[in-house]
């Protein structure tokens, strides 16, 4: 008798400890302190108030990212620049690669970029039809990694079956040949990987005869898989998305603007580039200087590259992105705020003549 | 005697206190020669609601460590969204995302966050449909519904009385039979529905399975002993042993409903099903049979109808406070646990029917406990098709 009773109780005690410690799950852990709830305004235009975060990667003031890229889309890498006996002129150009840094991509969103020089992209690099581009590479990463130029230049310059091991080192030289927009990234295998963390960017010949003065920018339209699927998780002109959007590129009416634009996106066979408000002259990798057609829509397969010639007409705020609205919801949007300018703009720009 | 005491209570405190010794161990000193492996994060989306222009995910953190949830997505695309109290995630803590939008009703929809990492986590909606507002015409609906599924086919199962009470031995012993076979298709029942529960609501870290494993044996155990001290009592009077065999099926059927009840009442308020007039019939013919089960072992007492009418609330209104609780706070946890309380409950309750008729019938009759249990199956699983 008596041990069934203390067995009962037992039961009893049992159950009691059980359903005691189930509260700790069932209990929601939050506790909503009272604060007063502030507004916001979302990019759709819609209210929200909360006591909480907002989690809005437009609303990013983006100064704790680790790239910039309203400094990025303005800055050439012209070399060191020295004459050859012959007259030629020689540009040497020294690019690191590692493969060991966390990168803000979007805010709060950090991923392991694989750079060329510390950067996502790598430098822009740019020189003359017919000089001699000298590139001293270095890999300080812990995978193999090489420097593939698109281009004319020999096999051996190809960046292609001569991975750089760890620490190793290698001087890739060519000709500048021929004008165009061009690009460069790590071939070695898996070659989709190495581009997918941020091996690559953009290589500019320029024509001995300079092309017309302009504003320029360069563009690399590129993604990031954060969660490995195979599938960009987020979209980008030059690497942060959104950001175009939240800080407009500020141009002036009447401005010659030169974009470089690279499509350099893996996963998507296909990316594309729609301007708001104007159209642009287009030349296909810039080889030509007849233009191809006057637009307002690009469609790039992976690794194509196009330079844009285009000016506004009238003042404003002006959208570009991918008319894949897909991309452009998931960070490829980006704007022109334009200025009234009464003046000829175009004399006003710095070309950057050899030496 | 008393000197040994303080040696048994230290050699019972011994384990504990190495045990806690080799922990200290294993999470201070020892904490960076055990660390290998990648510890992977994760978080659940456990609940999405949709308001006026508005999407809300209830997100927690089921992984191993701390994570920061930074975005938010509706359908794979980037949306600004707020989160509430704030982005950190602590282990098991939960946090609200706001996500301003005009959804479409009826559309299906699939709700992600992503953490520092960049890892997106995703749950989908099979139809967006207005969360319904906390009001009295709530609660009174979800009562309703409670009441519709819970109580009253068991009033009208135990409307069976009368019939039972004419039966032959046979016959009598037939329907215990059968009531037996309904309450084991409703124990199985309640185990599967508890681990769908698992399996889609539940994030893995709570050993959903386990838990009603756990849960099932444990109210088996405590109904066990509850049943033992009813049935003591009763021992005096016969006639009254058939009374706490009933009772004790209600508190059975009870728990099982109160667990129904929280499936239901959540599946409400989550827009999961379109409750339909034909759902309510399904569940009330269903539901029949339980009151025929509390019936049987009456039979042989002199039952009062006001017993009667108080078993069938004993069974029966859990569903209603079921219902209630599911629709207006509805925790896949705490609807597990009453599930497999259920279960447990009901297992007992079979156990107890058949040492009664054991108890009742000098040489137990093969063919009408087979023939019972059978049927009883049968029955169930047919009416459960209805539904």
């Amino acid at each position: 008798m008596q041990s069934t009773i203390q067995s009962t109780k037992m039961f009893y005690i049992l159950l009691a400890i059980v359903s005691v410690s189930s509260l700790y799950f069932v209990v929601p852990g939050v506790i909503i302190a009272e604060e007063t709830p502030q507004t916001f305004l979302t990019h759709t235009g819609l209210v929200i108030k909360t006591t909480g975060e907002v989690i809005d990667p437009i609303g990013y003031d983006g100064e704790a990212l680790d790239f910039d890229p309203d400094k990025f889309m303005k800055e050439f890498d012209y070399g060191e620049v020295s004459v050859l006996e012959d007259g030629t002129i020689l540009r040497e150009f020294y690019i690191t690669a590692r493969d060991d840094q966390i990168m803000e991509i979007s805010p709060g969103v950090f991923y392991n970029v694989w750079t060329f020089n510390d950067s996502v992209p790598g430098p822009t690099i740019r020189a003359t039809e017919g000089d001699l581009v000298r590139i001293h590479f270095t890999n300080e990463g812990s995978k193999p990694h090489s420097l593939h130029f698109h281009g004319i230049h020999k096999a051996e310059m190809d960046g292609v079956f001569e991975s750089i091991g760890t620490g190793g080192k290698f001087t890739y030289e060519f000709y500048a040949e021929p004008v165009g927009l061009h690009l460069y990234h790590c071939h070695v295998h898996p070659v989709e990987e190495h581009i997918a963390h941020g091996l690559y960017g953009a290589y500019i010949v320029d024509p001995k005869e300079p092309r017309e003065p302009a504003d320029e920018f360069v563009f690399i339209l590129n993604g990031f898989d954060t969660d490995f699927d195979a599938e960009n998780n987020f979209y980008a002109a030059n690497t942060i998305p959104f950001y175009y959007q939240h800080h407009p590129i500020e141009i002036n009416t009447n401005q010659n603007i030169r974009a470089y634009v690279v499509n350099i996106l893996e996963f998507d066979a296909v990316n594309n580039f729609h301007l708001h408000g104007t159209l642009f002259h287009h030349y296909p990798a810039g080889t030509d200087t007849v233009p191809s057609g006057y637009n307002d829509m690009l469609t790039m397969s992976q690794g194509d590259r196009q330079i844009l010639e285009f000016n506004y007409k009238y003042p404003g705020l002006y959208m570009f992105h991918a008319h894949n609205t897909e991309f452009s919801e998931k960070g490829w949007v980006s704007s022109f705020l334009v200025k009234e300018n009464t003046d000829d703009y175009g004399t006003q720009v710095e070309y950057d003549d050899i030496i | 005697m008393t000197s040994s005491k303080p040696v048994l209570a230290i050699s019972a405190i011994a384990p504990i206190v190495l045990l806690a010794i080799m922990i200290a161990f294993l999470l201070g000193p020892a904490s960076t020669f055990l660390q290998f492996g990648v510890v992977l994060p994760e978080v659940s989306i456990e609940k999405i609601e949709f308001i006026e222009n508005e999407i809300q995910a209830t997100v927690r953190n089921t992984g191993p460590i701390d994570v920061d949830v930074v975005l938010a997505d509706v359908n794979d695309r980037i949306q600004p969204a707020a989160i509430e109290p704030d982005t950190s995630l602590k282990r098991f803590e939960t946090a609200l995302v706001r996500i301003p939008f005009d959804w479409n009703e009826g559309q299906p929809y699939e709700i992600g966050v992503t953490i520092s990492d960049g890892t997106r986590f995703a749950k989908g909606i099979d139809a967006a449909f207005h969360a319904l507002e906390p009001n009295m015409d709530l609660f009174v609906f979800l009562g309703m519904i409670g009441f519709l599924i819970g109580v009253v086919p068991i009033m009208i199962g135990l409307l069976w009385y009368p019939f039972i009470k004419k039966l032959g031995k046979n016959t009598f012993n037939f329907f215990l039979a059968f009531t037996m076979g309904l309450l084991v298709f409703l124990g199985i029942d309640a185990v599967l529905e508890a681990t769908e529960i698992s399996e889609n609501h539940l994030s893995s870290i709570f050993n959903g399975e386990l838990l009603i494993a756990t849960v099932v044996i444990l109210s088996f155990l405590a109904l066990y002993g509850i049943g033992k001290q009813l049935t003591k009592k009763t021992e005096f009077s016969k006639l009254s042993q058939g009374l706490a065999m009933s009772l004790m099926i209600a508190i059975g059927i009870g728990f099982h409903n109160l667990g129904e009840g929280l499936a239901v009442g959540a599946a409400i308020a989550l827009g999961e099903v379109a409750l339909s007039t034909f759902l309510i019939i399904g569940f009330a013919t269903h539901n029949t049979t339980e009151g025929l089960a509390i019936a049987a072992p009456l039979t042989k007492s002199k039952a009062k109808i006001f017993k009667m009418i108080g078993l069938g609330l004993i069974a029966g209104v859990p569903a209603i406070f079921g219902c209630w609780i599911g629709g207006f706070s509805f925790s896949p946890l705490f609807t597990l646990i009453f599930l497999a309380i259920g279960a447990g409950a009901i297992f007992q309750v079979v156990l107890s029917i058949f040492q009664y008729m054991k108890e009742k019938s000098e040489i137990l009759s093969n063919t009408s406990l087979f023939a019972g249990v059978s049927v009883g199956l049968i029955v169930m699983y047919l009416t459960s098709v209805i539904i």
